[in-house]
């Protein structure tokens, strides 16, 4: 009987009645081939692969990590709490040893979900990388971690999520914004001011194919995985890359997957986008739950694949080729944020850095306008502040105290608060985080 | 008059139960199990219960054999030629179970496209190098078969030279993977194929004889059903091809019997302390637990859906040993107690000694305890109470252990996944030969209301008696492709794009009527019961392109009649 190398926990959770609209590629029947494939395998009976129910993220899991305006319930149903749920369990299952590794194949995805939720954006309406990474830090003590995200659209809400985050590194590899949703994700996106290089963002050209992306892994987020020494390494594991799938341009394989698994190998693996349902999502999560597993993964092959036909071409590979010439350097050398930058990547203005941006929700049509500020502290990573408003509806307040809060962040966190609970205040909704007493509190007037 | 026979691995025990009032058991026997005859046991048994009743009101015998059991563990299976074809996925060679084991290139996808058509050269090499061997069983597995059987089909032209029924020269017997149930899981599929061809001819030699030995008793008109490990029987004819099925079938004939015996509603355990060895199962709500996936064979899962029953090593005849002041029963037996001319202390010696029985010579089981405790440096008395007490706590440790793991996972009876629950038992029924005896010490043990049901010796033989024709079906249609498809029946349909749930809904029971009716069990509609139903879209671009249907149908296990008037 075969046996894994590495005791792997699967989370399958298929959300068999969730759908954004009957024909939308995040519909029911998206992982139905998924689950088909793995049990036709026989998967769950090799000796150390089990698979585990999901939990249900709790109302403050969710508030942990993100500003919910008017609330969590209204911008989250059940599927999205037990999606959430999912990542959490595959988190609890490596943190308490009970696997060395484990992979939350669960769907909603989450990973455009950002700090603030008006609704859904990129089928995302809440992080689930994040709600699991929080709540891991939270139960078991603050973990350095390296989020490695390999859908083919750049991760924007991880990073917004962890952008003035130090201990939490993000690199996000994707098919380049200037060709596909959601339009970000470039070199220069590196984090706040006190997080500098901690966001790594590497745009790959339309039509890579596995070498383009293996070289990529190899060169840049390797090195920098090395140095970085983080406790759990995370896999965003979106499959759009594939060759197959309808909503993106890229060439990757199922083996090209199995090997980039093998490669940054992540303690935990959590599902993201990939809409080739039939032709790509059966084969490549076979092959990441082999790779995790330690078993060999060379006879996947999916049923189309003709690595000639998909083979990048020469200016393809000299381009990624020159991308990880440069890049490495913006993580070990990140350059100062620049006055008179680019206002949506932030500017220093006194002892803030401040943010302006308009975010627009496709999925649900809204249009965001955003302000943050985080104090510059030399002691913390600051407070962070966040007034918003979705469309013409009201100003909402978030405010975030870190888990490494100074008395001074701290206090100020508080008052700020309090001042927006005065009568004549400009804020219909509040939300508090403060995660150095872990205390979530939510004010609506 | 319908008789139960349960062929166990001591004990062969029979019953005749009267079913035109009620049902009353009118006779039951047990005779010593000879292994090397299982055909003599049966028939001694038969003897013995047609000498108590009219042996012309005999409508039925339901038979419970050790018979695969017995034939895989020691060894005495035929060889088989596995030919398969997987496609991508695991290594189709992780999978080899014997020699003959031949991977042919063909692939068919999760929808049951054919992606690759199954390579004829390295097929016809492959059945050659077997008959090479001499081998004349043939199991022919491919992935995915239970959407599209169409290489195992295929496969079994091959083997047969391109005879279609009955005639095949160079085989004698080819298992279609499919046919062995719907679920998807190549390698369980490729087991089972393996182990059904592997005991198919000592079980058909053994059908043949049953049914002479029936016909030379003048029960030529009898209905032979044998049981399955899943709480239900088959039709002897039927069983011929499925030979895979009866294995561990006797755990289930004492789950069954508990339930034609108590009123069982509540978590409860079942102890079914025989000879050799102690089964446990575990009931929730009054239902017994399910394998959900099916049961292993030595160290390869399969797909034979079972009840789930503990066994360990456990018994009246089990050896009580005495090592460095430890007491121990088990695991093993060293032939039958003292007091049935054994020739080492055993638990029944034990139970005599302490009063909780008197089986066969009480005097000579006194003389065997008294001579290991004084080897020992132990008081009789005492060693005896030690031994029956140490049996108490094995049998409930594991019990302990099994109810553990099964709130590990998520609890499947026989008739539905029971969500959130946690199993607590709140009471033991005992049953077996030492049951009466041993009823105090488990009672002391787990501190449970404890139960000894009427007939608890033979309740096995009963619940084999009484255990109705159960069939599983499952359905899968694909409104794109056109068409239907219910792997246990290799029935394939074409339906039209319209087809929706209700109507396979529909399909799913009719042909599960449809095939009892033909294996003579007549079925009530209300009795199929569905057990899932699912429909997803298809979406193709932005455009419904069909849908894909998945309906799971059952006549769950049960008994045609209780006890007791009940
Ligand atoms: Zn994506
Ligand atoms: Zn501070």
């Amino acid at each position: 009987m075969l046996k894994a190398n590495r005791k792997l926990g699967i989370i399958f959770f298929p959300a068999f009645d969730w759908a954004i609209s009957p024909t939308h590629p995040e519909r029911q029947e998206r992982l139905l081939y998924t689950q088909d494939q793995l049990r036709e395998e026989g998967i769950f009976d090799i000796e150390g692969v089990g698979e585990y129910k999901p939990d249900v993220a709790a109302e403050e899991d969710v508030e942990r990590v993100h500003f919910c305006f008017p609330e969590v319930s209204a911008v989250a149903t059940r599927s999205h709490l037990i999606s959430a749920g999912g990542a959490m369990k595959a988190g609890d299952l490596v943190m308490t040893g009970e696997r060395e590794c484990a992979f939350a194949m669960v769907r909603p995805p989450g990973h455009h979900a950002m700090k603030v939720v008006h609704g859904s954006r990129g089928f995302c309406n809440i992080n689930i990388e994040a709600v699991m990474i929080e709540h891991i830090r939270e139960k078991y003590g603050h973990k350095r971690v390296a989020i490695v995200d390999t859908d083919c659209h750049h991760g924007d809400g991880t990073q917004d999520v962890y952008w003035h985050d130090p201990d939490t590194l993000f690199i996000s590899i994707h098919q380049d914004g200037r060709t596909l949703y959601p339009g970000s994700g470039f070199p220069n996106e590196l984090g706040g001011p006190n997080a500098r290089g901690r966001t790594l963002n590497i745009p790959l050209p339309p039509n890579t194919s596995d070498e383009g992306f293996l070289m990529a892994i190899e060169r840049v987020v390797l090195p920098i995985l090395e140095d970085f020494k983080p406790d759990l390494v995370i896999n965003s594991a979106g499959q759009d890359n594939h060759f197959t799938d309808p909503i993106t341009n890229m060439n990757f394989s199922a083996q090209g997957y199995a090997r980039l698994s093998e490669m940054i190998h992540p303690d935990i693996a959590v599902l993201e986008g990939g809409y080739s349902i039939q032709g790509a999502l059966p084969y490549v999560n076979l092959g990441l739950c082999l790779s995790m597993a330690g078993v060999d993964y060379s006879h996947i092959r999916e049923p189309n694949y003709n690595p000639e036909q998909i083979r990048q071409d020469k200016r393809t590979g000299e381009y990624i080729e020159e991308l990880c010439r440069q890049l490495p350097a913006l993580y070990f050398n990140p350059p100062p944020l620049k006055p008179g930058g680019d206002p949506r990547l932030g500017v220093i203005s006194g002892d803030k850095y401040l943010r302006n941006r308009q975010i627009y929700y496709d999925t649900d049509g809204i249009s965001e306008t955003q302000q943050e500020s985080v104090h510059l502290c030399k002691k913390c990573r600051g407070l962070r502040k966040v007034e918003t408003r979705a469309d013409s509806g009201p100003l909402c307040l978030g405010v975030e105290v870190p888990p490494d809060a100074c008395p001074d962040c701290r206090a100020r966190g508080y008052q700020l608060v309090e001042e927006a609970q005065l009568k004549g205040s400009n804020y219909r909704y509040v939300q508090f985080i403060n995660r150095l007493d872990k205390e979530y509190l939510r004010f609506g007037f | 008059m319908l008789l139960g026979i349960d062929v166990g691995g001591t004990h062969t025990d029979g019953v005749a139960v009267d079913t035109t009032a009620g049902a009353e058991v009118v006779a039951s026997c047990k005779v010593p199990t000879r292994h090397d005859d299982l055909l003599f046991s049966v028939t001694g048994a038969l003897e013995d219960l047609l000498g108590k009743v009219d042996r012309a009101k005999v409508r039925q015998l339901n038979l419970s054999t050790t018979l695969s059991t017995n034939a895989i563990v020691q060894g005495k299976t035929e060889d088989v030629g596995v030919i398969v074809s997987s496609g991508p996925g695991i290594d189709p060679h992780s999978f080899m179970i014997c020699r003959d084991y031949h991977v042919i290139d063909g692939s068919i996808d999760h929808r049951g496209n054919e992606v690759r058509a199954l390579s004829s050269r390295q097929l016809a090499e492959a059945v050659d190098a077997c008959r090479g061997h001499g081998v004349r069983v043939f199991a022919a597995v491919s992935k995915f078969s239970t959407r599209n059987p169409r290489h195992e089909n295929m496969i079994r032209r091959t083997v047969c030279q391109g005879r279609e029924g009955g005639g095949c020269e160079h085989a004698d017997f080819v298992t279609l993977g499919h046919r062995l149930g719907a679920a998807l899981n190549f390698p369980r599929r490729v087991a089972t194929a393996y182990y059904n061809c592997a005991v198919w001819r000592i079980y058909n030699e053994f059908a043949t004889a049953v049914e002479k030995s029936l016909a030379a008793m003048g029960l030529g008109h009898v209905r032979v059903n044998m049981l399955k490990a899943d709480g239900g029987t088959m039709p002897l004819p039927q069983s011929r091809s499925l030979p895979v099925q009866s294995i561990f079938s006797g755990p289930a004939a004492s789950v069954m019997g508990i339930i034609a015996l108590t009123d069982i509603f509540h978590d409860s355990i079942i102890l079914d302390i025989g000879g050799t060895t102690t089964d446990i199962a575990v009931f929730a709500d009054g239902a017994p637990l399910i394998e959900r996936e099916g049961i292993h064979i030595g160290s390869h899962p399969t797909s034979v859906s079972a009840l789930k029953v503990l066994s360990i090593g456990v018994g009246g005849d089990s050896a009580v040993t005495v090592s460095g002041g430890e007491v121990r029963v088990g695991p093993n037996r060293l032939g039958p107690p003292v007091c049935l001319g054994g020739e080492r202390m055993a638990l029944t010696d034990a139970l005599n000694v302490t009063g909780g029985c008197a089986v066969g010579d009480v005097a000579a089981s006194r003389r065997a305890v008294e001579e290991l405790a004084g080897n020992s440096g132990l008081d009789a008395g005492d060693l005896a109470r030690t031994a029956v007490d140490a049996a108490a706590k094995t049998i409930f440790q594991a019990t302990r252990e099994l109810v553990e793991e099964i709130n590990s996972k998520p609890v499947y009876t026989i008739h539905e996944l029971v969500e959130d629950k946690r199993v607590v038992p709140k009471k033991i029924y005992l049953m077996g030969g030492p049951a009466e005896a041993m009823k105090m010490p488990i009672f002391q043990r787990f501190q449970l209301s404890t139960e000894v049901p009427a007939h608890f010796g033979v309740a096995n033989a009963i619940g084999a008696a009484l255990t109705r024709t159960t069939w599983e079906l499952e359905l899968f249609a694909d409104t794109q492709r056109h068409v239907l498809f219910i792997p246990s029946l290799s029935y394939r349909e074409n339906v039209p794009s319209g087809y929706d749930l209700k109507d396979a809904k529909n399909d799913a029971v009719n042909q599960l009527i449809m095939h009892l009716d033909s294996m003579g069990v007549p079925l009530a509609a209300e009795d199929a019961q569905i057990t899932h139903a699912s429909s997803f879209n298809m979406v193709e671009g932005m455009d419904q392109v069909g849908r894909n249907i998945r309906v799971k149908c059952q006549v769950r296990p049960g008994v045609v009649a209780t006890l007791g008037g009940r």
